[in-house]
C-alpha cells in the first residue's frame, strides 16, 4: 500500500471477509443491518421539510420519516456520513480521489450523466418497493437468511443481466 | 446474551450515531478498496468476465451469516431477537419486480444505492448524479405508495418474517446452521465456477479478472471450518430453554395496528389471571392464563401467525410453553398497563386546523375505544375448552410445572 496505484484493488475474497465482518459488526452491537437507500429517503424528506413541507404532510410514507425528531436524526443517515467518509479515506490513500465522470472513451459525458440519473432514480423507486436496496436486503438480509432477501438478490443478477447488453456502449 | 447492545438503539442513542459513523466509514473503505467506487468495475460483472461484485458480495454474505449463526449458537448473541429485528418482512412481488428494475437501474446508472455514495465521496460526477436520481426515486415512491393500485402491489405478496430455514419447516436454532452450510457449499461451488469462467475468458477481457489466488484458497478453508463449527455449537445444549430467552417487543401503538389492519397475522394472549382479562383486554385476545398455557399445544402450531404475549407489566421472559411456538413470540412493551393508558384513555380532541399525522392518530385512537366499547360479553375463557382433553391437560400442567 505504500505505492498508489489506481488501477489495483484488494483481493476479492479478502475483501468479502472485510464486509462481512463490518456487517457483523453491525448485527452484533447495533441489532441492524448496514444500509443506504433508507438514508437517502431521509435526504430527501429533510430536504422538503425545508421547502415544502405540506408534501410530506400528504403522504404517510414520508411522514413515518419525519416521526420521531428530525428526519436525519436516524441511525442510517449516520452510517452513511461514515461511508462517505471511508470511501473518500480510501480513495485518497489509493490515489483513486479524482474529480472526474466515469465513462467509456466513446461515450458522451451528458449521456453517461443522463443514464446515472436515470439509473438512480429507477433504483431508488425500486430500492422502496423492495424494502431496502442491495446493502439493506441482499447483503443483510441475505445473511440472515430472510427468504424475500434471497429472492431480491436473484432478481437483481436477472435484471442486470437482461439489461446490460443494451447499455454496454457507455463503457466503450 | 448481551449482545446486541440494544441500548444504543433506545437509551444510548447519541453513542449508537457515533458507532453508526465507525461502521460506516469500515463499510466505506472496504467498498471503495474492493473497486465498488467504480462504476466500470461494477457494470464489468454484468459483462460476464469479472466476477468481483459476486465474489464480493457472496463472500461477505457467508461471512456475517456463518458468524452471526456461530456466536448465536454459543449464547453471546441473542439471534433471534436479531432476525426479528435487523430482517425485514417478505413481500415477494415487490422483492422479485423490484429486484429485476433495481438491477436493471445498477446496470444503468452502473452503481447501487450504497456504491454510488462511495463513488461521489471519491469525486465521481456521475456517483453524485445517481445518488439524487436514488434519492429522487426514493421520494416519488415512497410519497405515492399509499395511493391506488401501487399500494395493492406494495402489499402484494406478504408472507410477514420467513427466513430460508421456515420454507422446510425447520426451527431457527437448528435451522439456521443447516441452512447456513448448505448457502456455504452453494457459495463454494460458484466461487470455483467464476474463477473457472474467468480464466476461460481472460483470453478476450479488456481487464485483468479477479483472480483468487492462495488467499482465495484461505478463506474457502475458513469457510468450510467454520460452516462445521456453526453446526456444532447448535449442537450444544446452551440454548435448551434452561436460561430465560428475552421476547421481542411490540409497542402498544404497533400492536394496535396489528390488531386494526392485519388481525390474521397475529395471535394475541392474555397471560393475566382470567378474571381480569375476561373484563377487559385487548380486541380478539384470548384470556389464557400463564399456567394454563401449556395446555394451548403452542409447539405443535404452523407458527404461521406471530404469538404476541401480554401480561400485567412487560413481561421478563417468555413462558417455556411459549418459546415452543415455531413461529415468532413477541411480548407488548409495558403490558396491560401500556394498552390502558394508550388505547383505553380516550384522545383529547383536536384543535381545528390540525395536521394530517395528528388526524391519523386520533383516527387510530378512536377507532380503538370504540372497538373496545362495542365489545359486550366476554368469549369463554379456552380454558373451559381445553379442559375437554381432560388427560392431556394433566400431562401438560405436569410436565410444565416441573
Amino acid at each position: 500500500m505504500a505505492t498508489r496505484d489506481p488501477a489495483r484493488f484488494w483481493n476479492p475474497y479478502l475483501a468479502g471477509v472485510a464486509l462481512g465482518l463490518v456487517l457483523l459488526a453491525s448485527f452484533v452491537v447495533m441489532g441492524n443491518g448496514l444500509g443506504a437507500s433508507g438514508a437517502s429517503l431521509r435526504f430527501g424528506v429533510a430536504v422538503f421539510e425545508a421547502v415544502a413541507p405540506r408534501v410530506v404532510e400528504a403522504s404517510p410514507a414520508l411522514r413515518r420519516a419525519d416521526a420521531g425528531g428530525h428526519p436525519l436524526d436516524f441511525w442510517l443517515v449516520f452510517e452513511i456520513a461514515g461511508l462517505m467518509l471511508g470511501g473518500f479515506v480510501a480513495a485518497y490513500t489509493s490515489g483513486r480521489l479524482r474529480l472526474e465522470v466515469l465513462k467509456g472513451p466513446t461515450c458522451r459525458t451528458a449521456a453517461r450523466l443522463g443514464l446515472a440519473l436515470l439509473g438512480g432514480i429507477v433504483m431508488g423507486a425500486a430500492a422502496r418497493a423492495t424494502r431496502g436496496c442491495t446493502s439493506g436486503q441482499a447483503l443483510s438480509g441475505g445473511a440472515l437468511l430472510s427468504a424475500g432477501s434471497w429472492a431480491f438478490m436473484l432478481s437483481v443478477f436477472g435484471g442486470g443481466y437482461a439489461l446490460a447488453w443494451l447499455v454496454r456502449r457507455q463503457w466503450r | 446474551m448481551t449482545l446486541p447492545i440494544w441500548s444504543l438503539s433506545g437509551g444510548q442513542h447519541e453513542l449508537g450515531l457515533l458507532v453508526g459513523v465507525a461502521i460506516g466509514f469500515g463499510f466505506g473503505f472496504v467498498l471503495e478498496r474492493a473497486g465498488f467506487g467504480r462504476a466500470q468495475k461494477l457494470s464489468a460483472q454484468f459483462d460476464g468476465y469479472d466476477m468481483t461484485v459476486f465474489k464480493v458480495m457472496f463472500t461477505a454474505v457467508v461471512t456475517a451469516m456463518l458468524g452471526t449463526i456461530v456466536l448465536g449458537g454459543l449464547g453471546v448473541l441473542d439471534y433471534r431477537a436479531l432476525v426479528e429485528h435487523a430482517a425485514s418482512e417478505t413481500f415477494l412481488w415487490p422483492m422479485i419486480l423490484g429486484g429485476l428494475a433495481l438491477g436493471a437501474g445498477f446496470v444503468v446508472s452502473g452503481y447501487c444505492p450504497g456504491t454510488s455514495y462511495v463513488a461521489a465521496a471519491s469525486g465521481k460526477v456521475d456517483g453524485m448524479v445517481t445518488v439524487l436520481g436514488v434519492v429522487a426515486g426514493q421520494l416519488a415512491y415512497a410519497g405515492l405508495e399509499h395511493r391506488g393500485w401501487l399500494a395493492r402491489f406494495h402489499a402484494s405478496g406478504a408472507h410477514g418474517r420467513l427466513f430460508l430455514y421456515d420454507l422446510l419447516h425447520l426451527p431457527a436454532r437448528a435451522g439456521a446452521p443447516m441452512v447456513g452450510l448448505a448457502v456455504t457449499a452453494m457459495a463454494l461451488g460458484c466461487f470455483i465456477g467464476a474463477e473457472k469462467l474467468e480464466s476461460l475468458l481472460a483470453g478476450r477481457a479488456p481487464a485483468p479478472a479477479s483472480p483468487g489466488g492462495r488467499a482465495g484458497r484461505l478463506v474457502f478453508g475458513g469457510m468450510t471450518a467454520f460452516a462445521a463449527v456453526a453446526l456444532a455449537a447448535a449442537a450444544l445444549p446452551i440454548d435448551s430453554g434452561v436460561r430465560p430467552v428475552a421476547p421481542g417487543r411490540l409497542g402498544a401503538e404497533a400492536l394496535a395496528r396489528r390488531v386494526l389492519e392485519r388481525p390474521w397475522a397475529t395471535r394475541v394472549i392474555d397471560v393475566r389471571p382470567a378474571a381480569d382479562c375476561a373484563a377487559r383486554r385487548v380486541p380478539g385476545a384470548e384470556c389464557v392464563a400463564l399456567d394454563q398455557l401449556a395446555a394451548l399445544g403452542l409447539a405443535d402450531e404452523s407458527g404461521a401467525r406471530d404469538l404476541v404475549l401480554v401480561g400485567e407489566g412487560d413481561l421478563d421472559a417468555v413462558p417455556p410453553a411459549a418459546s415452543a411456538y415455531p413461529g415468532h413470540v413477541l411480548a407488548l412493551e409495558g403490558g396491560w398497563k401500556a394498552w390502558e393508558s394508550y388505547a383505553l384513555t380516550p384522545p383529547a380532541p383536536l384543535a381545528p386546523g390540525a395536521a394530517p399525522s395528528e388526524l391519523e392518530q386520533y383516527q387510530l385512537r378512536v377507532g380503538l375505544a370504540s372497538a373496545l366499547a362495542g365489545m359486550k360479553a366476554a368469549p369463554l375463557p379456552p380454558a373451559a375448552s381445553a379442559a375437554a382433553p381432560g388427560p392431556r391437560k394433566g400431562g401438560g400442567g405436569g410436565g410444565c410445572s416441573g
